[in-house]
């Protein structure tokens, strides 16, 4: 029985090009349709998910992930190619986007729970099943602009978790509240997997796709790359990232000598396995392999690593060494040994870079861009965004008389000889 | 919900005369939002607000004052021996719920982008629950004129009833209009800008402050091809004047209802395909 299926399906996009904006009113207006361009978020896409079955859409931002969601969930139309769906389909995105902050829990509950397609009957029905989920009985009847933020996403979800839909569409959702509450989260959706429910997961969150899904799909540059068991195709994910990169140029154009180039960048884990998934808080280390043609003066090594976004979180540098590098010709390594992965989940793209360390324009040597990627999963030590190694000790409370001071003024006497 | 699944098809935007029926029916399933968005617009209006609910009358009532001043007291506009202030109200009274419906309609989808952008449902609700909160309005402002027409002691004739199919026009040209500039202002903020003086000329190209009566003869074919020409003149008739309605200026606006209405849901269909790609 197919739930959903994709036949050719192509979505176009007009981006718009804000060439010159201080024209003259004319001349925007003859370059109204002039100034666009064609940009393909989809090409001819097209795939079966059967029934009950939970399919995963994995990929990098912009390889038309989102673009699938907003036509599954009829948002926007495709250009060419159609979509069937048999059932109800129901779509958890960014929840409580239809709330009112003046209105009361209540009425809200009404009004999101509408505006998702339930009728007024079903509502009624499930309101206390909602507001018990949500875990808002008492604050039901008082405006959500005095909610905080996770009694918000909570009713949010709530709503959208009562929807009994055939099909059920999850964006990266899993990530809001906090972790009781996301618990009960996941908890729920595998109740309506088990129920039959059929489930397109699109998420950044490599583990949890792993977790709930049968199938991923992963998508690039708006075509299917692979289609089929979850860990060969993440894994495929994760190995694909590594060949975005390749020899790029120098930073702020400058060229690089090249005087010396990374051969290879390898990860171990703790039991020194060649390793790409590594957990926050476990052991990391990385061996990064190098030669050299001519000999090099106080140079660095670095591995740096950059978030989905592209945001630079953290570096490997030789620089921390303490003591210059001098290189002389033929191949080397550098190891960085990690105790303590600090990383958050997500996947990270690693750049190499060698460079003098007095270098003005940072790297000048070699530069491998987004050569790799790795990923950190999920673990019991994060909850947030930063991990601080710590020990966690427990002492009994100390004996009573010990802790007392005997006398007033003897512990007065104390004090000041202790000044 | 039934225990059948339906089977939906997306597909590329079409442009064909039975999107009409298609829609209608989606329509039709999504009546509870329709309602529940109503009360809500309503509710949401009132709240937080010390007069409440006298607002849909303080409305009307100031402009009827400040009209009566200008066009009875300092201009002598005719009135067809009415007491001005009652024949200002009559007409404002629709007219109002007109413009307020075109004035909130028009924003209604931009200022719902975010819901636009992340759900699905017929987008056709949140412009036309702005016209059915401005006809509770209506209905509320219509009870001052009920005590207008005590104190001045107006009587009403059978014609009065004219005011229900009257009323239905009316509504159909609000709706088709608040659809249309919905629509636009997705793509064109221009629209909303506007909006405050193409309403004031509308008004103006209207009999609302002055009667039908005063536009000389010759310009008349024209002046009634403005579509609330035909239900705000006869409005005012029927119900405050007990006269026969002008069948010319209703008929042509019944004709422009006829043709506008499914006109523009198809063109807001049509833009509403692809609206949270532009808005």
């Amino acid at each position: 029985m197919v739930d959903l299926q994709l036949r050719k399906v192509s979505k176009k996009y007009r981006i718009r090009r804000d060439a010159d904006s201080n024209g003259s009113i004319l001349g925007k207006l003859l370059s109204l349709r002039k100034r666009r361009e064609d940009f393909w978020a989809l090409r001819d896409v097209s795939f079966e998910v059967q029934r009950a079955e939970a399919l995963g859409i994995i990929g990098h931002n912009g390889a038309g992930k989102s673009t699938i969601l907003k036509l599954l969930s009829r948002i926007t139309t495709p250009t060419t190619g159609d979509i069937m769906i048999n059932g109800r389909l129901s779509a958890l995105i960014e929840v409580g986007s239809g709330f009112h902050p003046e209105l009361t829990g209540r009425e809200n509950v009404y009004l999101n729970g509408s505006i998702l397609g339930m009728t007024r009957r079903e509502i009624n029905k499930k309101l206390d099943s909602i507001v018990e989920f949500a875990e808002l009985r008492q604050f039901i009847d008082t405006p959500v602009k005095r909610y905080s933020s996770g009694m918000y996403v909570r009713l949010g979800f709530s709503i959208a978790a009562h929807l009994d839909p055939d099909v059920l569409l999850l964006d990266e959702v899993l990530a809001v509240g906090d972790a009781s509450f996301q618990r009960k989260c996941i908890q729920r959706i595998t109740e309506l997997k088990k129920n039959g429910t059929t489930i397109v997961f699109i998420s950044h969150d490599l583990r949890a796709v792993q977790q709930l899904c049968d199938r991923v799909i992963l998508l690039k540059k708006g075509q299917i790359e692979a289609d089929g068991d979850p860990a060969e195709t993440i894994g495929l994910y994760q190995s694909l990232s590594g060949q975005l990169g390749g020899p790029g140029a120098g930073s702020w154009g400058r060229e690089l000598t090249g005087e010396a180039v990374v051969t290879s960048l390898t990860f171990y884990d703790e039991n020194d396995n060649e390793c790409l998934t590594f957990e926050t808080s476990k052991p990391m280390k990385a061996v990064l392999n190098y030669r050299v043609d001519k000999p090099l003066t106080d140079v660095i090594f670095e591995v740096q690593f950059y978030s989905q976004e592209g945001r630079l979180c953290s570096f490997f540098s030789s620089e921390t060494l303490g003591r210059l590098i001098d290189v002389e010709p033929g191949e080397g390594s550098i190891v960085f040994d990690c105790s303590s992965v600090g990383l958050g989940p997500g996947m990270y793209f690693i750049d190499t870079g060698i460079r003098h360390r007095l270098a003005p324009y940072g790297i000048d040597i070699d530069w491998r861009r987004r050569c790799m990627a790795v990923r950190i999963d999920y673990d019991r030590h994060l909850r947030d965004t930063f991990y601080m190694p710590y020990i966690c000790r427990h002492s009994p409370p100390p004996d009573k008389t010990e802790c007392l001071p005997q006398q007033g003024t003897k512990s007065t006497k104390t004090y000041k000889q202790l000044v | 919900m039934s225990d059948a699944r339906p089977i939906r098809f997306i597909r590329p935007v079409s442009f064909s005369p039975f999107d009409i029926v298609r829609g209608l029916r989606e329509l039709w399933q999504y009546r509870d939002l329709f309602l529940t968005l109503t009360v809500h617009r309503i509710k949401v209006r009132y709240k937080q607000s010390v007069l409440g609910l006298a607002w849909a009358i303080l409305q009307p009532l100031s402009l009827m004052l400040i009209y009566t001043v200008i066009f009875s007291v300092i201009a002598k506009v005719p009135s067809e021996g009415v007491p001005y202030s009652v024949f200002a109200y009559a007409a404002l009274l629709p007219w109002t719920f007109f413009s307020s419906s075109l004035t909130n309609a028009t924003q209604g989808l931009v200022s719902h982008s975010q819901l636009v952008t992340k759900v699905y449902f017929a987008r056709e609700i949140l412009p036309l629950t702005y016209v059915s909160a401005a006809l509770f309005d209506f209905a509320v402002a219509t009870s001052f004129l009920i005590a207008l027409f005590f104190y001045y002691g107006v009587h009403v004739t059978s014609y009065a009833l004219y005011a229900i199919p009257i009323l239905a026009l009316l509504i159909a040209l609000a709706t088709a209009c608040s659809l249309f500039l919905s629509a636009m202002q997705v793509k064109f903020r221009d629209i909303g800008v506007a909006m405050p003086l193409l309403l004031q000329l509308w008004m103006f190209s209207t009999p609302v402050v002055y009667p039908l009566s005063a536009v000389p003869q010759r310009y008349r074919g024209f002046y009634i091809l403005n579509p609330l020409v035909g239900v705000i003149e006869n409005f005012r008739r029927v119900v405050l004047q007990g006269v026969e309605p002008d069948y010319q200026s209703l008929a042509v606006s019944a004709i422009v209802a006829a043709i506008l209405l499914p006109l523009t849901y198809l063109y807001f269909k049509r833009v509403e395909a692809t609206m949270a790609d532009v808005i």
